[in-house]
């Protein structure tokens, strides 16, 4: 059991003019569940980070653990008092099978080697992952990877346990199942739970008051406050209520014929005939590891597919690769991926030097980034913005681009709730002006109901269209 | 002077992949080169011409890293990849990674780990050359070609390492720079 | 063997039939390495690959001497086989040796700083996401409307930003999975380092030893 208390905390990142963190306090009660919110940027993982002590810390008093400072603690009980769970899951392990990585985090802590195998196990078993013991970390989903993540910070016996967005990649039914996880640790076990996330969905339960991170400064929300932000994350907010079965009159742009993907030997998709249709929005759905990303890229010629793919009526293979790029563009899972300069203006520049120029003006796109409250960032480095502000960059710089058909992978990722309605806003004023056709990605629902018209749901290994025949 | 940290050694060898990555999406163009010359007699000529871009990882782990023995700790891990992936040339790997990073490392310890410019990146270039070059007389037997025939090799892979590893370094280099990631 | 034996072994050999020109020493060492690999079933199509490959490039190399050169018929026959020796014995090692067994031993057996041993291990294990990235970030280009050639310094200016990118978080993934630089650790598994080993490990040697000797002109 520890309580963290942040006394007076200020952080400004090198180079930078300004303070993420001013002056900010705060308690994180021992044996409780702390859920932290904010806009996107407002220093929520830099915060984490630095209660974690990988940030370089000028006042390492600022922040203890039971009125210890975390140098205080000898390195090898570091990571007994404290572990993080980091939002992309692949890049968190150093061995190759999951369970090595314990056996790994044991040995540094100098657990005598014949204890280490019965920890490994009961940690394994606690979170319910038996069966993935002997699997290799690089081919299980990003759902997996975190319950695998959570079991070795269950091994290592943590007593306080940060988590930065660690649902943001996570289909609804795991995130429950995991969230469940937590907070057994927080009752069974006496953990201290610190959790940032925008999706506030699946909360409520567990916690009566919500910490605001806005200004540099964190603020406790009142029960009734709490409560009015959750009420937006209620389960039939999540609905999407006029989505419909595809009828004859709609053109086909993209056609899979006998399409199917595999991973090594595994079979993500069984040869199937698929249809998607131009000038619309669709909504792809399923859950982690099934195979959505691998579509698109299979779509854009970036992975190995099955049976055949045409674009309005050609096979994509004889498409001019360059051409094709041009007409079919991906807005990847990963912002950085996008971006192949070095500041935001520069960004927008390219994308505007090749792209859709008459729609997209100057004067547009700064309403654009007005709207996604990016202004005034033109010469910052791109790096150096916040995951959700990326993610909104990223999303810009394709609809510039304004290709035949855009296809998102989980573009909503990480924003905050303001944020998802700007982009929502966007994508429907654009979609309807240009014509575009849409292929979208999400885990996440909430919002998505007045864009999407189709909506594919990957299950069993197939791809259906859900919704009602008209 | 700097310390390896765990962090500087995940990225070396990081870089040293995607190097081996890259040299290996352009390993049918090399083969493609080493056929079209061989019936001239040319064929190392074509391992002239390329050879730069193989020996990148050194300057530029050299230049990111910038801890003695960055550079031959690049090209070696780099060498180890090729050999793990099954690259062509097997055992001798190990040794030549070792000698062409030793190469351009003897660029970075003339000037001290102070410098970082265009004098240190044609040293380095320079060094790469001569260690190389000595090393294939052996390896080989460049030793048993005509005179001239040598020295258009010696030229040409300085040029090639010069170019790879020098201009397109330093190009490299001034994005990271202007990207905040690395000091000037 | 030892792992760390076997790669000292490798690399010794390497260097010595680098400079000697004993083509009955690089003949025999071919025998044995194919013989090794076979007993550890190696995959024809990998033979095969290991055999094609280096083939073609000997096969330049000698023509060109041949065409350029004053080599005599010996030294030809020399460069041919080592080429061969170098393949042969890098297939046999790649084929034994895990990475982690070998990370594993280094650490344990030849001291190498744990620092070392993990940080290339974890490095190593991100292979697949390296391979894709080069891929993404080339098509990502594309569908911006730019090429990215192996000259193009964005190429490697992204490919380095991944790279810094994906360091940084394993670093703190590590430091958060309780690892402390140059801090004691336990070994759940030892890496045994027995007298048969060395005796391997010194016979072998020995014998190359002899057979350059003999077979010196
Ligand atoms: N390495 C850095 N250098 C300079 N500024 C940075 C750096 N990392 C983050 N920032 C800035 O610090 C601010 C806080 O970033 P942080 O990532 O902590 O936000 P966040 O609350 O986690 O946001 P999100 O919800 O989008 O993830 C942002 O304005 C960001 O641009
Ligand atoms: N490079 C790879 N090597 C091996 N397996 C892989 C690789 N990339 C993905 N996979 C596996 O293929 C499966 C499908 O992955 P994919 O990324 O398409 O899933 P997804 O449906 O997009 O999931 P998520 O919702 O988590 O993004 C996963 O089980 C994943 O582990
Ligand atoms: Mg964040
Ligand atoms: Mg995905």
């Amino acid at each position: 059991m520890a309580t963290v208390t942040v006394h007076a905390l200020t952080y400004t990142y090198p180079k930078q003019a300004r303070p993420v963190l001013d002056r900010l306090s705060g308690t994180f009660p021992a044996g409780k569940f702390s859920l932290l919110t904010g806009v996107s940027g407002g220093g929520k993982s830099t915060l984490l980070k630095l209660i974690a002590g990988l940030l370089p810390n000028d006042e390492p008093a600022s922040i203890t653990f039971d009125d210890q400072p975390l140098s205080a603690i000898a390195p090898g009980q570091r990571a007994s008092t404290v572990a993080m769970l980091f939002q992309e899951p692949s890049t968190q392990f150093t061995m190759d099978t999951v369970e090595n990585e314990l056996r790994f985090a044991l040995e540094n802590q100098q657990v005598p080697a014949t204890e280490i195998p019965r920890r490994s196990d009961a940690a394994l078993a606690f979170v319910g992952i038996t069966p993935l013991k002997h699997r290799k970390l690089m081919q299980l989903s990003g759902g997996e990877q975190q319950k695998v993540a959570l079991a070795i910070i269950v091994a290592m016996d943590s007593d306080v346990i940060l988590l930065d967005e660690p649902f943001a990649s996570i289909d609804p039914p795991t995130r429950l199942v995991l969230l469940e996880k937590l907070v057994a640790l927080c009752t069974k076990r006496g953990k201290t739970i610190i959790l940032a996330d925008h999706d506030l969905s699946g909360y409520q339960q567990w916690v009566d008051h919500l910490a605001v991170l806005a200004d540099g400064q964190l603020h406790l929300l009142s029960t009734a406050e709490t409560q009015t932000r959750f009420a937006a994350f209620t389960p039939q907010r999540l609905q999407l209520t006029h989505v419909q079965l595809p009828n004859d009159q709609l053109t086909v742009c993209l056609r899979g014929t006998q399409l199917g993907l595999t991973h090594g030997d595994r079979q993500l998709l069984t040869p199937q005939n698929l249809k998607f249709y131009a000038h619309r929005t669709t909504l792809i759905t399923g859950p982690n590891g099934s195979g959505k990303s691998t579509l698109f890229k299979a779509l854009v010629r970036l992975g190995r597919y099955q049976g055949h793919i045409a674009y309005r009526d050609t096979d994509i293979k004889k498409i001019h690769k360059r051409h094709y790029a041009r007409q079919v563009g991906l807005m990847f899972q990963a912002a950085s991926a996008q971006f192949l300069n070095v500041t935001v203006a520069e960004e927008l520049a390219l994308s505007q030097k090749y792209g859709n120029s008459t729609y997209f003006t100057s004067t547009r796109i700064q309403q654009l980034l007005q709207q996604l409250n990016l202004a005034g960032r033109d010469d910052r480095v791109l790096y150096s913005l916040s995951s959700g502000q990326q993610k909104k960059l990223q999303l810009l710089c394709m609809l510039i681009m304004a290709p035949a058909v855009l296809l998102l992978d989980e573009p909503l990722k990480g924003l905050d709730y303001a944020s998802i309605q700007a982009v929502m806003h966007i994508l429907t004023t654009v979609q309807r002006d240009l014509n575009l056709t849409l292929i979208l990605i999400s885990h996440q629902l909430s919002g998505l109901n007045d864009l999407v018209d189709l909506h594919l749901q990957l299950a069993d290994h197939q791809l259906t269209y859900q919704g009602v025949r008209t | 002077m700097k310390r390896w940290h765990i962090r500087d050694i995940i990225l070396v060898t990081i870089i040293a992949f995607f190097m081996g990555v890259i040299f290996w999406a352009i390993g049918p163009v090399y083969t493609i080169l080493q056929a079209a010359l061989a019936p001239v007699g040319l064929s190392p000529l074509a391992n002239e011409l390329v050879i730069g871009i193989w020996v990148m990882a050194g300057p530029l782990a050299g230049f990111v890293i910038r801890i003695p023995g960055s550079a031959t700790l690049g090209e070696l891990l780099g060498a180890v990849v090729e050999m793990f992936l099954g690259g062509m040339w097997g055992a001798s790997t190990l040794i030549s990674g070792v000698l062409q990073g030793f190469g351009s490392e003897l660029g970075f310890i003339f000037t001290g780990y102070k410098r970082y410019g265009w004098f240190t990146l044609a040293l380095s270039a320079l060094t790469t050359t001569v260690v190389t070059f000595t090393w294939d007389l052996f390896r080989n037997g460049y030793a048993a070609y005509h005179l001239p025939l040598l020295l258009l090799l010696v030229c040409v892979r300085f040029v090639s390492v010069f170019l790879f590893g020098g201009v397109l370094t330093k190009l490299i280099n001034n994005l990271l720079v202007r990207a905040h990631v690395l000091k000037n | 063997m030892n792992p760390s034996l076997k790669l000292a072994l490798l690399v010794l050999i390497a260097l010595e039939v680098s400079f000697a020109q004993v083509w009955s020493v690089n003949v025999a060492l071919i025998v044995v390495s194919l013989g090794l690999m076979l007993i550890n079933h190696i995959p024809w199509r990998r033979l095969l690959w290991l055999t094609l490959v280096p083939l073609f490039f000997a096969g330049t190399l000698v023509w060109s001497l041949m065409l350029r050169g004053n080599a005599s018929p010996h030294f030809l026959i020399v460069l041919f086989t080592r080429m061969f020796v170098y393949v042969y014995m890098g297939g046999w090692f790649t084929l034994t040796t895990k990475p982690l067994w070998l990370t594993r031993s280094l650490e344990q057996n030849a001291k190498l700083p744990s620092k070392f041993a993990y940080g290339f291990l974890a490095a190593f294990n991100l292979m697949p996401k390296i391979q894709a990235e080069v891929a993404t970030v080339r098509a990502a280009a594309l569908m911006r409307g730019e090429v990215l050639h192996v000259w193009s310094p964005r190429l490697y200016f992204k490919v380095i930003l991944a790279a810094m990118n994906w360091s940084d978080q394993l670093a703190a993934a590590m430091t958060s999975h309780g690892f402390v630089e140059d801090a004691p650790r336990t070994h759940a598994l030892t890496v045994p380092l027995v007298a048969r080993d060395w005796w391997l490990f010194g016979i072998s040697l020995l014998l190359v030893q002899v057979g350059l000797f003999v077979g010196l002109p």
